[in-house]
C-alpha cells in the first residue's frame, strides 16, 4: 500500500511557493463552490462580489489596506518572536496595552500639535506593548516559563482593563450614560492616503522593510538567526541566549503595541474594548502563512485583509455570516496547507524496499512540521 | 556459514545504513544465540544505536537482512518489531508519569476491557516471577530511575518479548540496583530469552554477559563467544581498536613552546548532576599534540566543554595563554586564542539550516561589521578563502550546509576555527565518521597546526590516530587522568589496562 510522507525540501524554490499558493486558493474556492451551492447561493455572484469588494476600485483597495495594516503589524510581531522559535500568542493583548497607553497620553497631552501628539502616541504604544510583554519575556528568559501561556493569559487582562476604564475612570462624562471613553483628539488622526487607507500602511511597510534588513544584514540579526536556528551553536559562539530571547520577545510585544497605537490613531475614534478586533490572534495566522518571514508577512496580511473585506461584503447578498466565516476559514486554511508545501514535498512510499533516511526522519517527526515549518 | 538465521534469536546480517553526511552502518553483523546475554560494544558513533534501532523497527536498513527467531523480518514500524518479540528499553524511558505502573505496562497492548484489579494482579505476578519489586498501583512519577527501568522491562515481558534490548541500562542505576538488574537479566536468559546489552562499562559487561560483538566504524570488528575467556584489558583494546587510521607521517618531536592551556584541579558534573571530572590537572604547550585516550563516557565530553566554556566547572581553574578564563564565555575564550572543534559538529559547531557563508562567520561575524551592518561582501570573501584553503567542496555558498558530506562539514568547521591563528585547539573526535580522504585531510591539518606552534588537545577514540599524532598520551578513566604515556614506546596492553581503570604502576 502506498502512503504519502512529507519530506523537507533541501532548497526552497520561490516558484514552487507561488504555485502551491495558487493551487491552495483554487482548491479552497472549488470547495467553497460546493458550500455555496448547497446553501442555495450563486457561487459566481458571491465570488464576484468578494473580488470586487476587496480589489476593484480605490475604495475597495483602501478598505483592504486598512484591514491589512494591523494584520501586517501583528503578523510581524508574531514573526519576530517566531524567528527565535518563540510563540507570542498574546499580540491581541499587547495591541490593547499599546492603544491604552497611547489613549492615556492623548488625554493628558491633547494640547500638542497633531504630528507631535501622534509621534508621542506611537512611541507610548510601543512602550505599552513592551510593558505587557515584560513579565512573560523575563519569565521565559530567566525561568523557562512557556511564553505561550503567559502571553495568552495577559490578553484577557488587557481587554478587561480597557473595559474597566470604559465603565470607570475614563468614562466620557458627555456620553449620555454610555460606557465609552472620550474620543481621541481630532488632531491625533493619522493622515489618510486614499479612501479609508491611512499612512499606517506605510508605517507597517517601513517597519517590515527595516526588520527584514536588520535580520539579514546586521550582526544583531545574524545572532538572532543563529540563536533561533541552532541554540547550542549560538552558545558556542558566545551569544547570550537569554538576552536574545528577551529582546526578541520585547520587540515582538513592542510591535504589537505599535499596532494598537496605529489602529487607535488611524481607524478608530476612541479606545474601546473591541479595538483589537481579533487582529492580534489573526497575526498568528499571518505569521504562520508567512513562514515567519517579513516578506511573507506583507503578502499574507494583504491576502488576509482582502478575504476579510470580501467575506463581509457578501453578507449583503444574503449569505449568512456563518457561511461567510466558513468560506474565509477555508481560504486561509488552504493557504496554510499550501505554505506547508513551501518547505515540504510529498513522496509516495511503498511497503518495502530501500528508502533514504530523510524519509524516516520526516516520519519519526524529527524534522517534520515543527515551529518554523508552520 | 548457515544460510538461514534459524539457530539465532537475532541475526542482523550485513546491515547498511546511511544518514546525511554519516555512514552509520557499513555491513555490520550481529548474531545473538537464544538464552544468552549479548554485549554490543563499540565507541560512540560505531553504529550500535543504529543497529538496535534497525532491530526495533525504528530505522529501515539501506541494505542487509533482519532475522528474528529464525524468520526473516521486514519491520515497517516499532509495532511490527514488538509483535515479532523484540523489546526495547531506551536510555530515556518511555513511560507516562501520571499513569500507574500497571497502566504503563499494559499501555498499547491492553485487552479490550480494562479490569484494573485483574491487571494489577497479573503485573504483580509477573514482577514477582522475575524478582523485580514493583508496586503496580503506584504512579510512575513517584518511582526512582531504577524502578522505572523495571517497569520498562516488565512492559517488554508483558508483551512476551523473546529479545530484550537494553541501551546503557546501568547509566542511571546505583551499584546495588545494577547488581539486581544483572540477576533479572540472568533469570530471563535462563528462560531462553535473549538480551542485547549496550554499555561502555566493561566491568559490568564482563560480569553480566555471555558473549559480545564489537562494532567499529559501522562494521563488526570482533565477536567474542565466551566473555569468560577475555579480560578487561583486551576488551578495552578491541573497543578502541585500530582503524589503520594514522594517515599522516609521525611528525618529529619538537621543542615544546610555552604553556598555552592549563587546567588546575578541575572537577565538574555531567548533565545528570553526577560527578564527571575529578581533580584534573593538565597542560598543553605550544607546538605539541596532547592526546586524550579513553573509553568514551569517562569524562572526555565534559572535559572539552569545561575547557571551552560550555560547562561550568564545580571547582578548579582554566587558563589560556596564562590568562585565567574560568569565568569567561565561550566567545571570549575564542578571542583569547582557544579554538574548538566539538564532537557534535552539526548540533554545536555548525547551524545546519543556515548557509555556508553564515556558518563560516560564526566566530568572526563581529569583525565583518561596518557600523550596525554586517558587510555581506566581506563575509562571502571570508567564506571563499576558507573554502579554498581547506578544500571544502560546496555547492552554492548561500545554500544550507545540511547537504554537505561529513568530511566537508568538518573541513569547514576546522577551517573556521583555525582562520584566526589560535593558540590552542581543542579537537573532539575530529575524524569520527569521515571517509579516508577526510580523515587524512583533518589529521594533516592538525599536524600542520602543531608545526605552526598551536597547542592541540586531541580527544579521540581511535588509538591509531592518537599514537600517530600525539606527543603525549593522557588516559582518562571515570573522570580522572590515570596515566601519562609516551605514544610511541607504550604497548597497547598498557594503554588498554589503563583505559580499563588499572594503570600499571
Amino acid at each position: 500500500m502506498m502512503r504519502p510522507v512529507l519530506i523537507r525540501r533541501e532548497r526552497v524554490v520561490p516558484a514552487t511557493q507561488a504555485v502551491a499558493f495558487v493551487v491552495g486558493i483554487a482548491t479552497a474556492l472549488v470547495l467553497g463552490l460546493i458550500l455555496l451551492w448547497t446553501s442555495g447561493h450563486s457561487p459566481a455572484e458571491v465570488y464576484e462580489r468578494m473580488f470586487d469588494a476587496a480589489f476593484m476600485g480605490t475604495d475597495s483597495l483602501a478598505r483592504t489596506l486598512e484591514r491589512a495594516t494591523p494584520l501586517a503589524l501583528t503578523g510581524l510581531a508574531v514573526a519576530v518572536a517566531g524567528s527565535m522559535g518563540l510563540w507570542n500568542i498574546g499580540a491581541e493583548g499587547q495591541m490593547m496595552a499599546g492603544a491604552t497607553i497611547a489613549a492615556g497620553v492623548a488625554m493628558g497631552a491633547d494640547g500638542l500639535s497633531g504630528p507631535l501628539l501622534i509621534a508621542l502616541m506611537v512611541v507610548s504604544g510601543v512602550a505599552g506593548g513592551m510593558v505587557l510583554m515584560l513579565g512573560p519575556a523575563l519569565a521565559r528568559s530567566h525561568l523557562g516559563v512557556s511564553e505561550i501561556i503567559t502571553t495568552l493569559m495577559l490578553v484577557y487582562v488587557a481587554i478587561r482593563v480597557v473595559e474597566w476604564l470604559e465603565t470607570g475612570p475614563w468614562k466620557d462624562p458627555e456620553s449620555f450614560g454610555f460606557a465609552v471613553i472620550e474620543p481621541v483628539p481630532e488632531q491625533a488622526s493619522l493622515p489618510g492616503l486614499f479612501g479609508r487607507a491611512h499612512i499606517g500602511t506605510l508605517i507597517a511597510l517601513g517597519l517590515l522593510l527595516v526588520f527584514s534588513l536588520a535580520v539579514s544584514r546586521t550582526a544583531w540579526g545574524y545572532e538572532l538567526r543563529l540563536a533561533g536556528s541552532s541554540p547550542n551553536t549560538a552558545r558556542y559562539a558566545g551569544i547570550s541566549l537569554r538576552r536574545k530571547v528577551l529582546t526578541a520577545l520585547l520587540l515582538s510585544g513592542g510591535i504589537a503595541g505599535l499596532a494598537g497605537a496605529v489602529q487607535l490613531t488611524g481607524s478608530a475614534t476612541r479606545l474601546e474594548s473591541g479595538l483589537s478586533n481579533g487582529y492580534g490572534f489573526a497575526g498568528i495566522i499571518v505569521a504562520a502563512l508567512a513562514l515567519m518571514r517579513p516578506s511573507g508577512v506583507v503578502v499574507a496580511a494583504f491576502v488576509f485583509g482582502a478575504v476579510q473585506v470580501g467575506g463581509q461584503s457578501i453578507q449583503t447578498l444574503g449569505v449568512s455570516s456563518a457561511i461567510s466565516d466558513i468560506l474565509q476559514a477555508m481560504i486561509l486554511f488552504a493557504a496554510l496547507v499550501a505554505a506547508v508545501f513551501f518547505n515540504y514535498r510529498i513522496r509516495w512510499r511503498g511497503p518495502a524496499g530501500r528508502e533514504s533516511s530523510d524519509d524516516e526522519q520526516a516520519e519519526a517527526g524529527d524534522d517534520a512540521l515543527t515551529m518554523e515549518g508552520v | 556459514m548457515a544460510s538461514s538465521g534459524a539457530d539465532h534469536a537475532v541475526w542482523l546480517r550485513g546491515i547498511e545504513k546511511q544518514f546525511p553526511g554519516v555512514i552509520a552502518c557499513a555491513g555490520a553483523d550481529l548474531r545473538v544465540r537464544p538464552g544468552t546475554i549479548h554485549a554490543l560494544l563499540g565507541e560512540n558513533g560505531a553504529g550500535k544505536t543504529t543497529m538496535v534501532n534497525v532491530l526495533a523497527g525504528v530505522y529501515r536498513p539501506d541494505g542487509g537482512e533482519v532475522w528474528v527467531n529464525g524468520q526473516q523480518r521486514f519491520f515497517h514500524s516499532p509495532a511490527d518489531a514488538i509483535a515479532a518479540g523484540v523489546g526495547m528499553v531506551y536510555q530515556e524511558f518511555r513511560l507516562v508519569p501520571n499513569l500507574t505502573v500497571a497502566e504503563n505496562i499494559v499501555l498499547g497492548s491492553a485487552p479490550g476491557l480494562l479490569r484494573t484489579n485483574e491487571i494489577e494482579e497479573r503485573v504483580a505476578e509477573l514482577s514477582a516471577a522475575y524478582g523485580m519489586a514493583a508496586d503496580p498501583t503506584r504512579p510512575v512519577w513517584q518511582l526512582s530511575m531504577g524502578e522505572r527501568q523495571r517497569v520498562e522491562i516488565l512492559k517488554s515481558l508483558w508483551r512476551n518479548a523473546s529479545v530484550l534490548v537494553m541501551d546503557e541500562p546501568t547509566a542511571v542505576l546505583t551499584p546495588g540496583e545494577a547488581a539486581e538488574l544483572g540477576a533479572t537479566l540472568r533469570a530471563m536468559a535462563e528462560e531462553g530469552r535473549s538480551v542485547i546489552y549496550i554499555s561502555h562499562k566493561l566491568d559490568q559487561v564482563v560480569a553480566f554477559c555471555d558473549e559480545a560483538t564489537v562494532l567499529r566504524q559501522g562494521k563488526t570488528a570482533a565477536t567474542v563467544d565466551n566473555l569468560q575467556d577475555v579480560d578487561l584489558t583486551s576488551l578495552a583494546e578491541m573497543m578502541v581498536g585500530t582503524s589503520g587510521g594514522g594517515y599522516v607521517d609521525r611528525p618529529p618531536p619538537r621543542d615544546r613552546g610555552p604553556e598555552v592551556l592549563s587546567l588546575q584541579n578541575i572537577s565538574a558534573l555531567n548533565d545528570r548532576g553526577l560527578p564527571a571530572l575529578a581533580d584534573i590537572n593538565m597542560t598543553v604547550h605550544s607546538g605539541e599534540i596532547v592526546g586524550i585516550v579513553g573509553v568514551s563516557g569517562n569524562g572526555q565530553k565534559e572535559l572539552a566543554e569545561v575547557i571551552t566554556g560550555l560547562r561550568r566547572p564545580a571547582q578548579g581553574r582554566v587558563a589560556v595563554n596564562g590568562q585565567d578564563v574560568t569565568r569567561a564565555s565561550p566567545g571570549d575564550r575564542y578571542g583569547l586564542g582557544l579554538a574548538y572543534v566539538p564532537e557534535d559538529r552539526l548540533g554545536v559547531g555548525l547551524a545546519p539550516k543556515m548557509s555556508v557563508v553564515d556558518n563560516s562567520v560564526v566566530r568572526s561575524y563581529k569583525s565583518q561589521r561596518r557600523g550596525l551592518l554586517l558587510v555581506m561582501d566581506r563575509c562571502v570573501k571570508f567564506c571563499q578563502t576558507l573554502v579554498e584553503r581547506f578544500g571544502v567542496r560546496v555547492g552554492r555558498l548561500n545554500d544550507p550546509i545540511a547537504g554537505l558530506s561529513g568530511g566537508n562539514l568538518q573541513r569547514l568547521l576546522l577551517g573556521r576555527e583555525l582562520a584566526e591563528q589560535p593558540a590552542v585547539l581543542v579537537a573532539a573526535q575530529p575524524t569520527r565518521g569521515l571517509d579516508v580522504q577526510g580523515v587524512a585531510a583533518i589529521q594533516s591539518h592538525l599536524v600542520e597546526q602543531r608545526a605552526n606552534g598551536v597547542g592541540v588537545l586531541l580527544i579521540s577514540e581511535d588509538l591509531d590516530e592518537l599514537q600517530a599524532l600525539s606527543d603525549v598520551l593522557l588516559v582518562m578513566y571515570e573522570g580522572r587522568v590515570v596515566g601519562e604515556y609516551p605514544p610511541d614506546v607504550t604497548p597497547r596492553t598498557i594503554l588498554g589496562s589503563a583505559m580499563a581503570g588499572n594503570p600499571p604502576t
